[in-house]
């Protein structure tokens, strides 16, 4: 298949590659994520009891308290974090909690065109996102 | 972008990991909100104390930033904690104690004042024009709107960042030309109590969204019932400041909102969500109480003692306690408990039994079904301690 290129704008720098969990929904880390165990933790979430550990995590926004921001330092710090963030729309709570947990970062990416399953690659120097191998559907 | 060499190095560590964390912080946030620069502060106010709040989630994270050397390069003062040492730390177990300690032993060593409180302007008021990066949003709107400092509406670790790094992204409300009011509100009638000013805010803050309004016929309000009204603006949504009506004020097109009087019965009506006569516990002090407040309390009062079975609590800081001790006595001698460095809503009210809050701030009335689990009652000062005190 194709290798599908897309860019957006860098947040944090670093490099990955890892497989993609979207979401179409914000996600609020304060009370929606378990830092024990790096699970969604949000009811009627739509990845409600998926671990986003070594993810690709791919949701449009962050919301809710700014403590979410610790939220993603006690993930990381935890071995649990994601192993970058891609969003729509960058919000500060994700942003500040991607700074101090050192998780790459690049945000204004249409996540329609990615699936969960997806590996995709992130260079979040240059802020581009690669999908290299799509799941099967 | 710009920096300065100085920012820069900051930025590429030479000032260590701590400086550099909130270097990137500050940048960061610059850039998503298109600032250019960054301006100094005269303080930093940060949320997020209570360990209720917070949780364990940032207590490594503080642990790393103080491990490493942090300081506070700007005055920096601190939100309310979880508990007070005197009568709630006895009440609550061992492991909370402890937890809470450590999360401001951490702020300790960065240099933080230990004001725990969410009024830091009743310590030090912040000049007329001056920058700020408080958190705290009840604090911020009073800070904008009554004291007219310049503030944007921080988030715990945004402010912690300003107050080590002592500046600021020049970016929101610290820039003149978003601080242009865009709506325009008209009263049908003036609000008779503390209860319909933050009934009034509580509405605005629902039909604002963030737009700045111009308030008419509020001009000679006390800053007590301003400090309501903007505390219930904050909580309801995401305007930072109004303004009080003046003639020299031109507005350009601005949306017209009026408030009618029904709009106020059913914004006070709204924020009860119990009509239960018997609360274990009645509030005062969301924000932390005034001096006048404290000392309005005390001859309200006048002599009688709290029920037996009910809980009154007076919230205010430590400096505001000690500058209104002539007023303690009077009110400990009922039986009420005043309580520094903490508040009904950020301590564990569920561990302590209390199921039902009667309270005369719309802020507490707003929050506490969520962060308290509890029902409450929303009512002027005269008819919590009413309710609270024999006879």
């Amino acid at each position: 298949m194709e290798t599908l290129t897309l860019k957006g704008r860098r947040i944090v720098e670093g490099c990955c590659r890892a497989e993609a969990i979207v979401s179409t929904k914000p996600i609020s880390f304060l009370g929606g994520v378990d830092p024990a165990d790096g699970r969604i933790i949000e009811k009627n979430h739509d990845l409600c009891g998926e671990c986003i550990k070594g993810k690709v995590l791919c949701f449009p926004y962050g919301h809710g308290s700014t403590v979410g921001s610790y939220v993603l330092y006690s993930l990381s710090k935890n071995h649990l974090s994601p192993k970058a963030i891609i969003n729509q729309t960058a919000d500060p709570v994700v942003v500040v909690g991607a700074i101090i947990a050192n998780i790459p970062m690049i945000d204004q990416i249409d996540l329609r065109q990615i699936k969960t399953g997806d590996t995709i690659e992130v260079d979040a120097y240059d802020g581009v996102v690669k999908v290299l191998k799509r799941k099967e559907r | 972008m710009y920096l300065t060499n100085e920012e820069e190095r900051i930025y590429d560590g030479e000032y260590g990991w701590t400086n550099q964390i909130c270097m990137k912080i500050l940048v960061r946030l610059g850039e998503l909100f298109a600032a250019t620069k960054l301006i100094p502060i005269n303080s930093a106010h940060v949320s997020g104390i209570s360990y209720k709040t917070l949780g364990d989630a940032p207590i490594e994270f503080l642990e790393a930033l103080s491990a490493t050397g942090g300081k506070v390069s700007a005055r920096a003062t601190l939100n309310p904690q979880g508990l007070d040492t005197e009568y709630l730390g006895k009440k609550l177990d061992e492991k909370i104690r402890r937890k809470q300690l450590n999360i401001l032993k951490q702020f300790e060593k960065m240099g933080f004042a230990q004001s725990l409180t969410c009024t830091p302007y009743y310590i030090e008021e912040p000049s007329q024009g001056s920058h700020l990066a408080w958190a705290e949003s009840s604090a911020v709107v009073y800070a904008n709107s009554v004291l007219e400092a310049w503030t944007n509406r921080e988030g715990g670790p945004s402010a912690l960042a300003a107050a080590i790094i002592g500046k600021t992204p020049d970016y929101g409300i610290h820039k003149a030309v978003n601080r242009q009011p865009k709506a325009s509100v008209t009263l049908e009638a003036q609000p008779q109590n503390e209860i319909e000013f933050g009934a009034i805010g509580a509405f605005l803050g629902k039909v604002l969204e963030d737009k700045i309004p111009v308030i008419c016929g509020l001009k000679g309000s006390s800053k007590e019932d301003l400090k309501q009204l903007g505390a219930a603006l904050a909580s309801t949504g995401m305007a930072n400041m109004f303004y009080l009506h003046s003639a020299s004020m031109r507005l350009d097109k601005p949306e017209k909102i009026t408030i009618e009087n029904n709009d106020i019965k059913s914004s006070v009506e709204n924020l009860s969500t119990s009509a239960k006569s018997e609360p274990e516990l009645v509030f005062i002090g969301c924000p932390h109480c005034s001096m006048n407040e404290i000392k309005n309390v005390a001859c309200t009062i006048g002599g009688r003692k709290v029920k037996g079975g009910k809980e009154l609590w007076i919230c205010t800081s430590r400096f505001v306690k000690e500058k209104a001790r002539n007023y303690v006595g009077e009110i400990e001698q009922s039986g009420a408990h005043l309580i520094t460095d903490t508040c009904a809503v950020v301590t564990w009210t569920e561990k302590l039994g209390i199921r039902t809050i009667m309270t005369n701030s719309a802020k507490t009335a707003y929050y506490a079904p969520t962060l308290n689990k509890a029902e409450t009652v929303l009512a002027p000062l005269k008819e919590c301690l009413n309710t609270a005190l024999e006879g």
